[in-house]
């Protein structure tokens, strides 16, 4: 009986320490690991959504208060915009949606008239060879100059050709899209 | 034994994944490159030597009937901590190692060095153990990576080294150079070993 208690006692005390002391790390590092995504995934994407600017939009980068989602949680968004010479006229944002195995997390750039300048994939887990071809510049340019209502697929009435064999994972993109879009007309209020 | 010893014993008797030959999932997977074996080695090292330690200063306490379950959450723990801080402060790297951080948990040289020293040697002794095998790990996924690297891709650590002409071999850097590579390089290990006297 004594062992018994003892082992007990020894694990959840290992454990517990273990516990506190991940989440005091886990909490450390949250500034420099939010740094290190958008400089490495983030970044990239903008850069490529983007053009013309002369600012930073990393360091320009704001964290906009969109209301409340249906549960009543608070909307956040982090948006990156685009400057020339002080002046604001286009805007970076990102969005997810489910693709074919996982969250497909896409870049979007915006011009004030809620037109897409551009769309980059930052992170998706869609099969290699299939899905994982929504990557390709020749799927992703169809995206500029597209605006909610022809962000659907060619099928659908809308300008956007799936990437064949990987519908699922094209239907992600666009949910993605779409999303970022929605929101728009939010964002412009509070940027342009 | 002097903790010189036990330091030093990591770089040729008990060289991994050579001599001990464990912890091979890792060895085979992330060695593409030179840099990759740095990193991964760097990652085990500090999973090593931490987790020697404490497993060394709690020998005493841990009953034995849970040792290997309160060896796998203080590993598992430095696991944690080492894909964290790799996510911070070195993310291409993080991104280049990818699953094999998180993997190293299940890596057995760290449970094989705590099982079978640290929880009956002394913190120092388990302390240098630890740091010996570990730079021991990192020199072997180094030259296992350098060597991949330069054969398959004409580089080292990202630079040119080869001749213009220099047609590299692909297959190098993928699944079937790293068990060729491997085999050669215990081969030739064994080689060595048989010409210098045994300890």
């Amino acid at each position: 009986m004594r062992d018994l208690i003892k082992m007990v006692v020894v694990l959840l005390v290992i454990c517990t320490t273990s516990g506190v002391v991940l989440s005091y790390v886990n909490e450390a590092t949250i500034a420099p690991r939010e740094y290190q995504y958008i400089k490495f995934v983030q970044e990239p994407s903008i850069k490529a959504v983007l053009s013309g600017y002369n600012n930073d939009p990393v360091k320009d980068r704001m964290q906009l208060n969109l209301g409340e989602d249906q549960e009543g949680n608070p909307v956040e968004k982090v948006v990156f915009p685009a400057k020339k010479d002080g002046k604001t006229f286009e805007v970076a944002y990102s969005a997810a949606a489910k693709g074919y195995h996982g969250p497909i997390e896409v870049m979007v750039g915006v011009d004030p008239e809620g037109t897409l300048t551009g769309i980059s994939i930052m992170t998706h887990s869609e099969t290699p060879g299939l899905g994982a071809r929504i990557v390709e510049p020749k799927f992703t340019d169809q995206f500029a100059g597209l605006d909610l209502e022809t962000t659907k697929l060619s099928a659908d009435g809308g300008k956007v050709d799936a990437v064949s064999g990987a519908t699922f994972s094209t239907l992600g993109v666009i949910t993605a899209v779409d999303a970022a879009l929605e929101q728009f007309p939010q964002i412009k209020k509070e940027i342009f | 034994m002097s903790v010189v010893k036990e330091f030093t014993k990591g770089f040729w008797q008990e060289l991994p994944p050579f001599r001990l030959v464990l912890g091979l999932c890792p060895t085979l997977a992330v060695t593409t490159a030179a840099e990759n074996g740095v990193g991964m080695g760097l990652a085990t090292t500090f999973v090593l030597v931490f987790s020697n330690v404490l497993v060394s200063i709690l020998r005493k306490l841990i009953p034995s009937k849970v040792r290997i379950a309160s060896y796998i959450v203080v590993i598992a723990s430095f696991v944690v901590m080492a894909e964290l801080l790799l996510q911070a402060y070195w993310y291409p790297m993080y991104k280049a190692l990818g699953i094999f951080v998180p993997l190293i948990v299940v890596n057995c040289i760290i449970l094989g060095r705590a099982e079978a020293f640290a929880s009956k040697n002394p913190i120092i002794h388990s302390f240098a153990d630890g740091l010996g095998i570990g730079l021991g790990f990192t020199l072997s996924l180094t030259v296992l990576g350098s060597i991949r690297e330069i054969l398959g891709n004409g580089t080292i650590f990202g630079t040119s080294v080869m001749w213009s002409t220099f047609e590299p071999l692909k297959f190098m850097v993928k699944a079937p150079g790293a068990f060729v590579c491997l085999g050669f390089l215990l081969g030739l290990m064994n080689i060595i070993s048989r010409r210098r006297p045994a300890h």
